[in-house]
């Protein structure tokens, strides 16, 4: 028996992903595929996964959920990658609406909303990027105005994962705050089936069961506990909810890239030209040992990065979070490059399912944060560098 | 009320290298291996009943001190406690030494109603434990069961044969072995991992039992590998090229194998 290390993870860690690979395996990528190509949701593998309490890990057990950190979810997340049926709403409703509603909900809201994230029964999204702000907080235009206790959401929101699917939406609005007349962050539940809200599909290249949509909210009418956690602390909760969004995003890529590196290994041991398999030629192995590499690398500190967040260390957690979702972005798009070259043509067979990855895979280099925001924040941050915006 | 006793086997991981040790015997020790899976069934069944009614479920295991793996992830699939009978002296026991230890533990485990078994172990697989569990306990046998109804202290049992279906009962405590048939396992969830690791396990060895070590192991076993080689690989089929009497030709195949 091993004792754990911070290298590796704890036994019941490691029980974790093996329970959740071995329920992964019994859908797959043909099940992912097929349900995509024929406009299903993958509703099956989520109530399975849910049921057995995975999508519930990181929910406190007082609420239903296994009382494990967002490291317990990214590895939930990691596996169904892996297996070829990554779950994307993973990474919003139960690590970012989850978790702020975990950290900042009041009581009642907790009560309500915890249990569903436990069992996956409620998904919920989250919308925070707008046509004219993207991901900048501080440009968001959707406000929340104040109708005696009620609230009045006016705005629009764009490129937000799969509203189709959820009953309620966590949206990123301002708020007037009353003393200064400042507008801050803050954070609004709203129901997918409120009058004066429209959700328009964006058609997409990206072959995916989870669809995006464009958000319209005319003087939608909110009760007061919609807000989450208080009003005038919306850019904490908000970061609070980031960097697990981050976390997921970096495990599902890792998630991703092991698939791929997995099949091209496997076909270029079979593949046999001129008498030896194409695996045996460096110039086939190096890449994928390069891609092996970089997917160790960037899991690692993906790794680091949950440990630091379950630590509670919000500031180093964002620096790591960041880093490692640039890693894994980054080794998952050379590594589905690296297997569908490895498999020449059949690389782009609909019946080897890589195909379909490239444009899924660099989807992990453009959200939740594109690769040119990280090194932005990077070298501000991590380097002193002046900024550029 | 039902306790439950469920024998569960650590066995080789059947999708790696599987070896034998100098004495013949599978190696259990240097391979990985894993809860058998048809022992699942078992533990799936078992928690079914006590879910339904009450009662506890403990998981018996006797192997070497990996077969550890085994229990523990009974008791995070739901197995309340577990037992695990561990000593040197029973490396290399047969079906007939094994069926001893199990049945002196379940006699010191006394607080049971029901001993349920899956329908064989994935690397032995010889099926008769259970029978000879029975024997030993001086209990009815209900084997084979693909479906289990329970009325009282009663249990009914429906057993799929090649011939027949037979439907099976017996009141008191008995011995039960399931099908892969009779369920579905659940996975082990986050919840049941994490609460593993606080489920009570004792080891007990051969004396706690009121064993000698003559009584089992390799000498005490009553038959002996003597030799053994690896199944050889698979030769290319035969490729029957239809020139107008394929059918023919595949006739003339099936009756020299004697299928027709």
């Amino acid at each position: 028996m091993t004792t754990p290390t911070p290298y590796t993870e704890s036994r019941e860690r490691g029980e974790l992903r093996q329970a959740v690979a071995e329920l992964a395996g019994t859908f797959g990528r043909a099940y992912f595929l097929r349900k995509a190509r024929d406009g299903e949701k993958t509703t099956e593998l989520w109530s399975e996964v849910g049921k057995n309490g995975y999508l519930g890990v990181a929910v406190p057990e007082e609420h239903g959920g296994g009382g494990g950190g967002i490291g317990d979810l990214a590895v939930v997340c990691e596996e169904l990658a892996a297996a070829g049926c990554p779950l994307l709403m993973m990474v919003v409703s139960p690590a970012i609406c989850g978790t702020i509603i975990t950290r900042f909900g009041t009581p009642a809201q907790q009560a309500h909303w915890l249990p569903g994230f436990a069992d996956g029964t409620t998904t919920m999204a989250f919308s925070i990027t707008e046509p004219d702000a993207g991901s900048n907080s501080h440009r968001i235009t959707t406000t929340a105005r104040r109708d005696g206790d009620a609230w009045v959401l006016s705005g629009g929101k764009t490129y937000i994962s799969g509203v189709d699917e959820a009953s309620h939406v966590l949206v990123v609005a301002k708020t007037e705050q009353a003393a200064s007349g400042r507008l801050q962050p803050a954070l609004f539940i709203v129901p997918t089936d409120a009058p004066g809200f429209t959700a328009q599909p964006i058609e997409m290249d990206v072959v995916s069961p989870e669809k995006q949509f464009t958000l319209f909210f005319d003087d939608v009418r909110l009760p007061a506990d919609a807000l989450v956690g208080r009003e005038d602390a919306g850019l904490a909760q908000l970061f609070a909810g980031l960097n697990p969004e981050r976390i997921m995003a970096a495990a599902f890529a890792v998630g991703t890239a092991r698939f791929a590196l997995r099949a091209a290994a496997a076909y270029a041991k079979e593949r046999e030209v001129w008498g030896m398999p194409i695996g045996a030629h460096q110039a086939v192995a190096h890449p994928l040992a390069q891609s092996y590499i970089e997917t160790e690398l960037a899991s690692l500190m993906t790794q680091k990065a949950a440990a630091l967040y379950d630590a509670g260390d919000d500031e180093a957690a964002a620096e790591a979070a960041n880093m490692a979702k640039y890693a894994a972005a980054e080794a998952a798009v050379d590594a589905v490059d690296r297997a569908v070259q490895t498999h020449g043509g059949n690389g782009l067979a609909s019946e080897y399912g890589l195909g379909s990855m490239i444009a899924s895979s660099r989807l992990s280099r453009i959200a939740p944060v594109s690769r040119e925001m990280i090194l932005n924040f990077v070298a501000q941050s991590s380097l002193g560098l002046p900024r550029s915006y | 009320m039902a306790n439950i006793v469920v024998l569960v086997k650590y066995v080789p991981d059947a999708t790696g290298d599987r070896t034998f040790t100098s004495d013949n015997t599978v190696d259990r020790v240097g391979v990985d291996g894993l809860l058998s899976e048809l022992d699942e069934y078992a533990v799936e069944e078992a928690l079914k009943v006590v879910e339904a009614g009450d009662g506890e479920v403990t998981v018996l295991t006797v192997g070497p001190e990996q077969a550890a793996d085994a229990v523990r992830k009974a008791l995070q699939i739901g197995a309340h406690k577990g037992v695990h009978v561990l000593d040197d002296a029973i490396a290399g026991s047969d079906a007939a030494a094994t069926s001893l230890v199990l049945a002196k533990a379940i006699e010191k485990i006394a607080d049971y109603d029901i001993v349920m078994t899956g329908l064989a172990s994935t690397d032995g697989a010889m099926s008769v434990v259970p029978a000879m569990l029975a024997e030993r306990l001086g209990l009815p046998q209900l084997t084979f069961a693909s479906e289990l109804t329970i009325e009282g202290d009663t249990i009914r049992i429906r057993r799929d044969g090649d011939a027949a279906t037979e439907t099976i009962e017996a009141s008191g405590k008995m011995v039960v072995s399931v099908t892969d048939q009779i369920n579905e396992p659940r996975y082990p969830s986050f919840k049941g991992i994490m609460a593993a690791k606080k489920k009570p396990v004792e080891t007990w060895s051969i004396a706690d039992l009121g064993i000698e070590a003559s009584q089992v192991g390799t000498a005490a076993a009553w038959t002996k590998v003597l030799s053994f080689e690896p199944r050889p690989p698979r030769t290319a089929g035969e490729i029957v090229t239809d020139e107008g009497d394929g059918g023919t030709k595949l006739a003339e195949y099936l009756a020299s194998k004697k299928f027709v």
